[in-house]
């Protein structure tokens, strides 16, 4: 059961030439419970994608069509016993869904208010500075608890921030302190609690571990998943650090210039990647296995988001780019079906494993080449030149 | 909680002290490299020599150097201030009655330019760019260039001289009874209402200027700090955009216009020495240009040395309201 929906949902961004085209169509689904990984290079979308669920792209930004699905409605659309009220499916002036499901992107400003932190929260990236420099870190997240429970008492509100510290691992006491007593690891831990105080059904994480060093990272991941135990919040995990994603997700998705290119179990992806893109990401990350392997970054750099050539995003770097790659970004096609010999079977919904690629009929042979060193140096004389 | 120890406040006021001693110190040199002898305005063509050399001895002038210096040092420290030569009276007598005055005009102009500033500012800065911005932005800049007695030029004769809604000069009303009838008195509301009236033009001429040097600061770290972190969280949990702006960016944004108060207020002080002799405002400013003009020595040293005693005051105010503002700055509090 999904929890989260994104459909076809494409972000532009206004700048003073054309748009920036910062997503394009980008469908998958965020499970109840479940953990989804956003991976791929920066500036790929990822980071832009996280925001627009909460509708907290910059000013730019806006989308320009498609749809974030979210499985709730607001509690007046709701009927006593919790159920969505017949008529708020019916009446097309609510964004709601005949399965129930409302479109966050077409809330307005005071209703998208209530669904941030209450429903979803958000770690944001670089929390190390996300907490406000001239308030107790107790304050703060009493401030979260108060505005979307203005009922609870003020030293209730406290005791509940003291009890995520807690959990967290922080003191009860630091809760009077203020963020710069803090370490870098406890800021982000006391972000981690503050996502949790309203109790939300879905947490977003962008690039929850990438300021910390390795050990302070898995305190932090620790801390992630042993929230996500108690609370059973879904998670959109957003990272550029595929090791980390294999650690904590249970779906990933690989992006790619503003494109979804692969998605599907974490396994699945990592152990057979099915896109050229996933598999030369993986070439550039070590392995416990292959740590004395010479690490392979792919030649060249993503692509700018300003008017993006017709073809595969992927084919200017891709080394199993031909004559075909270079007409349409490729739809998503079943990786299943192509490892089985049925080489391209379109898969749109967000199920078992998708990629993106018109060389699927040869999945086999370009997970192969994909390991070999040469194979990715060949591409650099035809781009480069 | 406090987070200045008594040994900070200590050391800080003991600074203060020594730089009141140098402060003295330039004061005694400035006014003894002033060309001629201030007891010229005292001598007349007819008078003898001897009687100048008693002139001289009177006021203490035949005396070495050094001797001299340490007299004016030792003097002021004790509350001597001496005589006034030109108004014949105490010094004091007459910094007693004026300093007050000053305080009032630069107090009510550092709290409307304090308030005023980085309110609009902070305001500016949220709607950065649009035309509003832009529009006020300007016109904040033409008046931060204008000089202050033009302003206030400009003023009475708008407001005294074309509307006649305000009075144009002094600080109160001059024989109320020739103004209210004979048989009238002042109470104290009364009083208070005639002086605020007159105040009224000297502190809308200094507000004018005296707002924008902080709405400058202000905007500019509003657009800085709107791009923070924090303020990005702020609104992620969901706060309104009203409580996002002022509770989580303007805090933030007051620290870096408190630091630039503190150069600020001097301006204003400033400001106001000029303003009073525009409007005629019987403070220190004016006390400062007529013993200026009249020579009198004794009592242009103890108004600029007031003054500067108010301004080290101001620093040590500022100074306190600092630690309130950043918690991350702590003065003298041991680390644990």
């Amino acid at each position: 059961m999904p929890l989260l929906e994104f459909e076809d949902l494409s972000i532009r961004y206004r700048t003073d030439g054309p748009d920036v085209k910062a997503s394009e169509d980008v469908n998958f689904e965020v499970d109840y419970g479940k953990t989804f990984g956003l991976v791929g290079e920066s500036g790929c979308g990822k980071t832009t994608l996280g925001k627009s669920i909460l509708q907290l792209l910059d000013d730019n930004g806006y989308v320009e069509s498609g749809h974030i699905w979210y499985d709730d409605v607001l509690p007046e659309w709701k009927t006593d016993t919790g159920k969505v009220r017949p008529e708020v499916v019916e009446d097309d002036r609510y964004p709601v869904r005949d399965d129930g499901m409302m479109d966050l992107t077409a809330l307005d400003s005071d209703d998208i208010r209530r669904v941030r932190w209450n429903n979803i929260s958000l770690i944001p990236q670089s929390s190390m500075n996300a907490l406000n420099p001239v308030y107790r870190v107790g304050d703060q997240i009493v401030e979260a608890i108060r505005v979307h429970e203005p009922e609870t008492p003020e030293d209730e509100a406290h005791e509940r921030a003291r009890d995520l510290l807690e959990q967290v691992g922080i003191e009860r006491e630091r809760a009077d302190d203020y963020a710069h007593q803090f370490s870098g690891g406890m800021k982000q831990r006391a972000i981690i609690a503050m996502a949790m105080a309203c109790n939300p059904d879905m947490v977003i994480a962008d690039e929850p571990t990438t300021a910390l060093d390795v050990i302070i990272q898995d305190r932090v991941l620790d801390a992630i998943r042993e929230m996500q135990d108690q609370f059973d919040v879904s998670m959109l995990i957003i990272s550029h650090d595929i090791s980390v994603m294999a650690e904590t997700c249970d779906r990933l998705g690989v992006m790619y210039g503003g494109r979804l290119m692969e998605s599907g179990t974490t396994k699945e992806v990592i152990e057979n990647p099915a896109n050229p893109y996933t598999m030369g990401l993986q070439n550039s990350f070590p392995t416990v296995e292959e740590s004395q392997e010479r690490l392979l970054a792919i030649p060249g750099t993503p692509p700018t988001l300003t008017e993006p050539a017709d073809e595969c995003r992927f084919a200017e770097r891709c080394p199993f780019a031909t004559n075909v790659c270079m007409n349409d970004h490729p739809p998503m096609y079943d990786a299943e079906a192509a490892s089985d010999g049925r080489s391209r079977v379109q898969q749109e919904a967000d199920v078992g494993h998708r990629s993106a690629c018109y060389r699927l009929d040869v999945l086999e042979e370009m997970r192969e080449r994909a390991k070999e060193e040469e194979t990715w140096q060949q591409t650099e004389t035809p781009s480069s030149s | 909680m406090t987070r200045i120890s008594a040994k900070y406040l200590a050391q800080r006021l003991i600074i203060s002290y020594l730089t009141i001693l140098v402060i003295m110190t330039l004061l005694f040199v400035l006014l003894h490299s002033m060309p001629g002898s201030f007891i010229q305005t005292m001598q007349s063509p007819d008078m003898t020599g001897e009687q100048i050399e008693r002139l001289k001895e009177q006021w203490g002038l035949n005396e070495p150097l050094w001797k001299q210096y340490v007299d004016f040092m030792v003097n002021y420290q004790t509350g001597e201030f001496g005589w006034s030569p030109h108004w014949n009276v105490p010094v004091w007598n007459l910094i007693e009655r004026r300093l007050p005055r000053t305080v009032i005009l630069f107090g009510a102009t550092t709290i409307t330019g304090f308030m005023i500033g980085p309110l609009v500012g902070m305001y500016l800065g949220w709607w950065r760019g649009t035309k509003r911005d832009r529009s006020i932005f300007t016109g904040g800049l033409i008046a931060y260039s204008l000089p202050s007695f033009w302003i206030a030029w400009l003023f009475i004769w708008l407001f005294s001289f074309e509307l006649d809604l305000l009075p144009a000069k002094y600080m109160r009303t001059q024989f109320p009874q020739e103004v209210y009838g004979t048989g009238f008195e002042w109470t104290a509301m009364m009083a208070m209402r005639d002086v605020l009236w007159h105040l009224a033009l000297p502190l809308l001429s200094l507000t004018a200027i005296g707002w924008v040097g902080s709405m400058l600061i202000m905007r500019t770290v509003m657009q800085n700090v709107t791009e923070q972190d924090y303020v990005f969280l702020a609104r992620a949990k969901g706060l309104s955009e009203r409580k996002v702006m002022i509770k989580h960016a303007a805090r933030n944004a007051l620290i870096p216009v408190a630091t630039g108060a503190i150069v600020g207020i001097a301006f204003i002080l400033d400001g106001a020495v000029v303003i009073e002799n525009v409007f005629n405002y019987p403070g220190m400013g004016n006390l400062i240009l007529d013993s200026v003009l009249n020579n009198d020595h004794p009592t242009t040293q103890a108004v600029f040395f007031m003054l500067a005693v108010l301004l080290v005051i101001c620093r040590i105010i500022q100074d306190i309201a600092y630690t309130y503002l950043d918690p991350r700055i702590k003065f003298g509090e041991e680390e644990s």
